[in-house]
């Protein structure tokens, strides 16, 4: 079994009286690379901010490397590598001024060669000040900022927000970059699940603060899915399928999400119910995640989609 | 290394504002002084001492140089007091800057002990020495007899305060409470150690007032620093 | 114990004290307000009530009033005349009536052709411009603009200051320098030096007077201390013992002088050198009055104390005024007979006099004339002596902490009466005590309930949230000493959140891990069968 890098145990954290993460139980093996996905205010940045330290959770625990997230030691912190939600620096000082400050910390890790590399390829001037960059460039200053320690694990917080495809793209291989190495292991929570689709060997759904997924990408990928059935009269009123997740009803169809169940059950099941044709619908990470995720009785946004 | 970094950075942001207050002291107080001084002249000021007459008892007090330059070295120092706590304290909230310093390697502690240490040093050479200028200057001017060492030292004690607002600040900077109810509880108990400094009547309680306040203020701010969530 | 540990055990009670301060600030602050507007809106009724009421005065009334307000001044065989003023004429000048004893006028006119002449007193010096009082020598060691002074007695000649004597309070000497800067000597008690090693200090500062001889343009001073009185001439620099009290302090506030300053005619104290002595008279702490005068030099004591000297070429004269409206020393040492006295005095009218005696050498004192005359009660004796004040002042008192009345009993009535001294003036402690003594509760029952009910509220609140017995009973106590201060200071450093515990649905806070009630911890959430959680 690989060594465990990342650990929590039924970590909370509550937010006056709201309950922003409920019993987190995680474990992320060396060599991972995890997406960490979940709606908006489902409890990602805390969940990560408490993994850092930065909250202290109202129960539970959780360990970096070993170390109690409460008591990271310096010597922990230098083998971590962190990107902070938006990118947030020091806006008065210059990319060189950056490298210089955040070497000082890595002194014997620290990659100048590696750092060079990345700001020359993303055509960076090491002079001009961060506020002067863009939020593209802002958010490969983080990563290189970041990788060049040669970090052991690699936490980042929605590190592609606000970027467009390409600066996406480029992100994304710099990461590629550091994940070669070996024994890398990546933390990183996204809104972009073609990015995590794109990267990640394991994914972690998170839904209103509880864990609902923990899994490798292939088996979250593979138990998923959305069936829709076709009925000659109208859908059957009753339907109990294992695994069954959501159901539509419109007149004559039945869109079912289920999980955890094999095709041959769901067709078995489409010619006992009787539907008359019955498709299962190849869905990519984005589509497996939003169905996955919804809630049961979910209301439209706009009413024109119910016609 | 790694504390010498955290300082310099420390000291980098606090340049401007340091160079400004000690502009702003140095002018404005070798002007006053410059006036004052001509103003203050013992000639004219014992004229009025004549053969056969009561001598009202209050002519014989006579303001140091801490009468004349006293409220502007103070409001320098508060106000850099003031503008440092805030640029170290209450901005990193709005820039959310806390989580990258944060997740240095080093202790917190460290990186509270470089704001203060920063802080200490812009003091002591931005105020100081111009501190030391005007003294300087009215020890030499026809203001006679000099002044006394006395006088010094309650120059200092006002820089001393521009730290202790430095302190309050940064202390309602790092609390999370809302700002109606006792977020700005440390600027204003920095506020009542100015007003008790003033009215105590001897060096010694002076000091035990800001070394108590000091305390106060620091123990909170280590604490609350060590344990505060960003 | 690690280090953090010990930190906390400086910031929390570090935190509850800083937190309390301010609240008690701003609460003081609140009380002084409301407690300055009941004192203006009462000034004001009683301006208007006055006005009205002066109307409506009787003859025996307006006479009685102005027998009240009458100076009364004696001639030096020993007559006494009522003066009334009548109105303000120009500087200094009034239109008065003269009365005899008998209540006779005998004379009405402008002040400064009065056909008699009086025995004049020697007068204290208190006054800011005269003397320069322990208070004021205090106030210059303060450090704000204003008050951050020296004193320095300059020594002058042809209009031009040749030297500067500079006073060192913490070495009770002066320190001379000349038009350089440069130093050139000392005084101290063993008069002008040259060395630092023989000087030798004054003493405790008292209170300095200071006047220019007719002959000189440098002053010459007056310089009081806690047993001695010297006389310290800057001009000729010399230094004169004029006073020692072996026995005890002399209370600076009741110096008098009188025809002792070599002052020129038409100055505001001059007095005829022709008709009277010089003479300075002091009180000690033992009650005693202590007389000295020149030509020729004269020193001895009087048991009048609190009575008015003077000295013509002929006699020494005493006058002392006296009252029944204060009670005797033995009843105010107990509030029980203090109240009893009150009651007794409560809305009957006062009885004052004035007597005339002549002392001779030995200091014995002869009563020449005596004149009586009575006050009508103004308003009824309050009689609860331990909370006269107004209904505002006494309601807002309520919310003070009842820890207040604590200190107050702690520090004993010798302290209270010390507040309020000349001497402790401008002290910062001692103002701080006078604002304590103002606004305190005075144990009313209001007061009591209050707190009772602020711990009721802290108890309320502080149940589900416990994390210690030690705390909680630390801050019940607290809201109980500090009232409402207390409450808010609780509320303020101990108001975090409570949610409804899962298995047993009462409150419970977040602090702690069990529920305060039922023990049980925080629930894990229930899997969904859907969930798709593989261990690694």
């Amino acid at each position: 079994m690989s060594e465990i890098v990342l650990e929590t145990e039924g970590l909370t954290k509550y937010y006056g009286s709201s309950l922003a993460v409920d019993h987190l139980d995680l474990k992320i093996p060396r060599g991972c690379i995890c997406g960490f996905v979940g709606r908006n205010g489902a409890g990602k940045t805390t969940a990560i901010k408490l993994m850092l330290g930065l909250l202290r959770p109202t129960a539970g625990s959780s360990r970096l490397l070993g170390c109690d997230s409460s008591e990271l030691t310096p010597a922990i912190r230098q083998r971590i590598g962190y990107v902070t939600e938006g990118h947030r620096l020091f806006r008065w000082m210059s990319i060189a001024g950056l490298e210089k400050f955040q070497r000082a910390f890595f002194p014997e890790q620290w990659d100048d060669k590696f750092f060079a590399d990345m700001i020359e390829y993303f055509e960076l001037p090491k002079k001009k000040k961060i506020k002067h960059l863009s939020n593209g460039q802002r958010a490969q200053v983080s990563l290189a900022v970041a990788l060049a320690p040669n970090p052991e694990l690699l936490i980042m917080d929605d590190p592609t927000l606000g970027l467009d495809a390409a600066i996406r793209r480029q992100f994304l291989e710099g990461m590629i970059g550091l994940i070669m190495r070996e024994g890398r292991t990546v933390l990183f929570s996204s809104h972009i699940l073609g990015d995590v689709e794109r990267v990640s060997d394991r994914i972690v759904v998170i839904d209103k603060g509880v864990l609902r997924a923990n899994c490798s990408l292939e088996q979250f990928q593979e138990a998923v899915k959305k069936a829709i059935l076709t009925f000659a009269d109208s859908a059957p009123d009753e339907v109990n399928i294992d695994g069954l997740l959501h159901c539509k009803r419109m007149e004559k169809h039945l869109a079912l999400t289920l999980v955890g169940i094999d095709d041959e059950k769901i067709i078995e099941w489409a010619k006992s119910a009787g539907a008359e044709n019955y498709d299962i619908v190849k869905m990519n990470l984005e589509d497996q995640f939003i169905e996955f995720t919804a809630p049961a009785n979910q209301k439209r946004l706009f009413k024109w989609e119910e016609r | 290394m790694r504390f010498s970094t955290l300082l310099y950075k420390e000291l980098r942001e606090c340049l401007p504002w340091m160079l400004l207050a000690a502009i702003v002291l140095l002018t404005l107080g070798s002007f006053f002084l410059r006036e004052q001084i001509h103003y203050r002249n013992p000639s004219w000021y014992y004229s009025r001492l004549s053969p056969g007459t009561i001598v009202e008892s209050h002519l014989f007090t006579y303001s140091s140089i801490l009468g004349v330059t006293g409220p502007l070295l103070l409001l320098s120092s508060i106000g850099l007091g003031l503008v440092l706590g805030i640029r170290h304290f209450w901005i990193p909230n709005f820039t959310r800057t806390w989580p990258f310093l944060l997740h240095r390697s080093v202790r917190r502690k460290t990186i509270l002990t470089a704001k203060l240490v920063a802080t200490t040093i812009a003091f002591v050479l931005c105020l100081g020495p111009v501190w030391i200028g005007l003294y300087w200057y009215a020890c030499r001017s026809t203001i006679f007899p000099p002044q006394t060492l006395k006088n010094f030292i309650e120059g200092w004690i006002f820089i001393i305060l521009g730290l202790v607002t430095y302190l309050g600040t940064a202390l309602s900077g790092l609390s999370s409470a809302k700002w109606y109810t006792t977020k700005i509880f440390g600027l204003v108990f920095a506020a009542v150690v100015i007003f008790m400094t003033f009215p105590q009547c001897s060096l010694f309680r002076i000091s035990a007032v800001i070394a108590a306040s000091a305390a106060i203020l620091l123990s909170q701010i280590f604490q609350i620093f060590g344990r505060r969530e960003f | 114990m690690k280090i953090k540990n010990k930190l906390l055990y400086i910031s929390t009670p570090a935190k509850v004290f800083m937190t309390t301060l301010i609240i008690l600030i701003l609460l003081s602050i609140i009380q002084g307000i409301s407690i300055g507007i009941e004192k203006t809106s009462i000034h004001l009724k009683k301006r208007s009530f006055q006005t009205k009421s002066e109307k409506k005065l009787t003859q025996e009334e307006k006479r009685i009033d102005r027998i009240r307000s009458s100076a009364k001044e004696f001639i030096p065989d020993g007559t006494i005349h009522l003066i009334c003023r009548l109105e303000h004429l120009s500087d200094g000048i009034d239109l008065e009536q003269i009365y005899d004893a008998n209540d006779n006028l005998l004379w009405e006119g402008p002040s400064d052709k009065r056909p008699y002449e009086y025995l004049s007193w020697a007068k204290h010096l208190r006054r800011y411009r005269e003397g320069f009082t322990k208070s004021q020598m205090k106030d210059t060691q303060m450090i704000t603009t204003d008050f951050s002074r020296n004193v320095r007695i300059p020594v002058q000649s042809d209009n031009k200051t040749e030297q500067i004597w500079r006073y060192l309070p913490g070495k009770q000497y002066f320190k001379g320098y000349n038009a350089s800067g440069e130093k050139i000597g000392y005084v101290g008690s063993n008069g002008f030096t040259d060395l630092k090693s023989k000087v030798k200090p004054f003493g405790e500062f008292g209170l300095f007077t200071a006047w220019c001889p007719q002959d000189a343009s440098s002053p010459t001073l007056l310089w009081q201390t806690q047993r001695r009185i010297y006389q310290i001439n800057f001009e000729k620099q010399e230094v004169e013992t004029i006073f020692k009290s072996t026995d005890a302090d002399i209370e600076f506030e009741r110096t008098s002088l009188h025809a002792w300053r070599d002052l020129k005619p038409g100055e505001k104290e001059y007095v005829d050198p022709n008709k009277y002595r010089p003479l300075i008279h002091y009180q000690t702490g033992d009650g005693k009055l202590h007389l000295i005068l020149r030509e020729p030099k004269q020193q001895f004591s009087l048991s009048v104390p609190r009575a008015s000297v003077t000295a013509t070429k002929q006699d020494i004269y005493a006058r002392s005024v006296g009252s029944d409206s204060f009670p005797p020393e033995d009843i105010i040492k107990s509030q029980g007979l203090y109240n009893k006295w009150l009651k007794e005095h409560s809305g009957k009218p006062r009885n004052l006099w004035t007597e005339l005696y002549k002392v001779d050498n030995q200091g014995n004192l002869e009563l020449i004339n005596r004149y009586d005359w009575i006050v009508p009660p103004t308003s009824s004796y309050v009689t609860n002596a331990r909370d006269a004040r107004p209904i505002v002042h006494r309601s807002v008192s309520q919310f003070s902490p009842p820890l207040y009345d604590l200190i107050m009993r702690l520090l004993g009535r010798k302290f209270l009466r010390s507040i309020f001294a000349y001497e402790n003036r401008g002290d910062f402690f001692y103002g701080l005590a006078q604002m304590i003594l103002e606004i305190r509760p005075y144990k009313g029952v209001i007061n009591r309930v209050l707190s009772a009910f602020m711990m009721v509220f802290v108890f309320w609140h502080g149940w589900p949230r416990r994390t210690s017995w030690a705390r909680f009973v630390f801050w019940l106590v607290f809201a109980g000493l500090f009232n409402i201060a207390g409450l808010l200071t609780y509320l303020a450093l101990n108001h975090t959140a409570v949610i409804k515990c899962p298995v047993c649905s009462k409150r419970r806070g977040l602090a702690q891990l069990d529920c305060v009630r039922c023990k049980a911890q925080l629930p894990y959430p229930e899997r969904g069968k859907l969930d798709l959680i593989f261990s690694v």
